[in-house]
């Protein structure tokens, strides 16, 4: 519609409250995480210092191991969860008997909190009382009897992976929403056919959810990117820093007001995320027009 | 499908992967739940074992010692103010970008929603310079500033695209008939508008509800603090009360899983809305 003149006032005063909140807490943070990531900033005092900080980080082992198990997060999900949350959709596509109902308990992980959930499964790791060590020594594997799953080195990732496989539930409901949009007659030709569930599965469904696939995984990896509460909670980035990742290390440097230090990681951090979102998009893309 | 001997391999492999991860997503809840209800020495034994006597004590106990009550209200007030605020805000924006023509209004669109992609994570710094900045460091309205303003993405893109599917004849209409800018808004878009208005808030509270990060950075005083932020300190709080620390997580998990219980539908759509389109 076109704004008559008496308008224009309504129509800037109506844009103007996002627009101030928009500029205060996504533009001007970035300027300022920019700016402060090239300084000494400890809270009080600030000093130019160049490069300073970005080459300290890079050489900080735990600081590179951050980097590496964000990458370690952002393809596991990428590979393992977002793949088996498109073969459960497809699976509950057939819409048999309850579906809605495993539909649903399945979401439950994405609706609780994730502060709840990381308590909840360091319970479930947890060395004395634990449910896993339990269900691992009635099953015979007694040499894990006590065993420690977060606070030991080799095992604390594998221990933290093997949980986020409960999120499953968020990718399967996203792309099962998707299975509802496809024509019928595409099943029923494919009857004609003979073809069986397994075939009308991976040869009409698959393909054609293909893009909510590819949304499912350039998601995966925004989350995987900037989570923290289930590290930051279940292990802290221990043991020895094995676990560490981005957000952590942050907050780590904001804890100890090493500021500028702590800007700097937040830009490298998003650098990674926009470069993966371009790597993602243009190898994904190439892949649909396939 | 009864031709094609229907109990083959795939349906058997079917119900095996799907019990999987049902029991994957809920057993550890049922667990602690169970677990909740014994004593201290119970816990340690079978996991699968019933309790003697059912130890609801826990729950008092654990109420009171986390001062759950509080915690719950404090995230009940903030979130709830939050939602309000960032709804508002949003479908103010939408409405002026959806219904009207204006020579910048795709660049603002983009510029929004380009904020969904930004990880907000790595901007915990400059938060807390800039809440400290404005003198709301540990304030009720600093929390909701900011998870209204985080959410202002999402909601700005979710109530735009509704705002565009709404026909534009009644609007055109109304206008004609001498309805202004503000009368347009409050008495066409947003009653029209209201299944939009509903998906966006209930992500928008849902993400409220469930912030942990911003919590813990922006606030310290315990008459303020979230539930989400309370649950980190379970473990302090109870030491070595593991199930009264079992029965504060069940309570604080509560809320969510009743509200999602009651409004399934309107919450799978609403946390899943924000993906629907890249």
């Amino acid at each position: 519609m076109k704004i008559k003149k008496d308008e224009v006032g309504w129509l800037l005063l109506f844009i103007l409250p996002t627009l101030i909140l928009f500029t205060l807490f996504f533009i001007l943070p970035i300027l300022f995480l920019l700016v402060s990531s090239f300084t000494n900033w400890d809270g009080i005092d600030a000093e130019f210092v160049g490069f300073e900080n970005y080459i300290k980080l890079f050489n900080k082992k735990s600081f590179v191991r951050a980097i590496t198990n964000n990458l370690y997060w952002c393809i596991t999900a990428a590979l393992i969860t977002v793949p088996l949350g498109l073969i459960i959709a497809l699976l509950l596509s057939h819409r048999s008997r309850g579906w809605k109902v495993f539909r649903t308990v399945l979401f439950v992980p994405q609706v609780v909190s994730s502060a709840a959930i990381a308590m909840l499964w360091a319970a479930v790791f947890n060395a004395e009382y634990g449910l896993l060590n339990f269900i691992l020594d009635n099953i015979g594997l007694s040499n894990y009897k006590n065993h420690n799953w977060l606070g030991n080195v080799r095992t604390a990732n594998a221990a933290l992976i093997g949980f986020s496989l409960c999120y499953v539930g968020y990718f399967m409901v996203i792309m099962l929403a998707k299975t509802a949009s496809i024509s019928e007659d595409y099943y029923d030709a494919a009857k004609i056919d003979g073809a069986s569930q397994i075939q009308k599965d991976f040869y009409i469904t698959a393909p054609l959810i293909k893009s909510t696939f590819f949304l499912c995984i350039i998601l995966a990896v925004i989350f995987n990117l900037r989570q923290f509460e289930y590290v930051y909670l279940m292990t802290a980035g221990g043991p020895a820093n094995k676990t560490q990742v981005l957000v952590v290390y942050i907050w780590n440097e904001l804890t100890v007001q090493r500021l500028g230090r702590g800007s700097a990681a937040g830009v490298i951090m998003i650098a990674l995320g926009a470069m993966l979102l371009l790597i993602l998009r243009r190898t994904l893309k190439s892949e649909t027009y396939n | 499908m009864t031709n094609d001997n229907s109990l083959n391999f795939y349906s058997i492999f079917k119900w095996v992967i799907i019990i999987f991860f049902v029991v994957y997503a809920v057993f550890p809840f049922l667990w602690l739940v169970l677990a909740s209800l014994k004593t201290n020495a119970e816990l340690l034994d079978n996991p699968f074992k019933l309790p003697k006597v059912f130890q609801f004590q826990n729950y008092s106990n654990a109420i009171q010692e986390a001062g759950l009550i509080q915690l719950i209200i404090n995230s009940l007030v903030i979130s709830s103010c939050a939602t309000f605020l960032n709804i508002l805000f949003a479908s103010m924006c939408a409405f002026a970008i959806a219904r009207h023509i204006f020579w910048w209004k795709n660049v603002l669109f983009l510029m929004i929603t380009a904020g969904i992609l930004v990880p907000l994570n790595a901007l915990i710094i400059p938060y807390y310079a800039i809440i400290n900045f404005l003198n709301l460091y540990d304030t009720r309205l600093g929390l909701i500033l900011v998870y209204c303003a985080v959410g202002l993405p999402v909601s700005t893109f979710i109530l735009t695209e509704f705002f565009k599917g709404i026909p534009k004849e009644i609007e055109e209409a109304s206008y004609l008939d001498g309805c202004n800018f503000l009368a347009r808004y409050f008495r066409i878009m947003l009653p029209l508008a209201l299944p939009g208005l509903a998906t966006a808030g209930t992500f928008q509270f849902i993400l409220c509800w469930n912030e942990f990060i911003y919590a813990m950075l922006l606030t310290s005083s315990t008459e303020i603090r979230t539930i989400q932020f309370g649950i980190s300190y379970f473990t302090n709080e109870f030491f070595s009360d593991y199930v009264g620390m079992f029965a504060a997580v069940v309570v604080s998990i509560l809320p969510s899983i009743t509200v999602f219980i009651l409004f399934q539908e309107r919450v799978i759509t609403g946390l899943t809305a924000g993906s629907v389109k890249g």
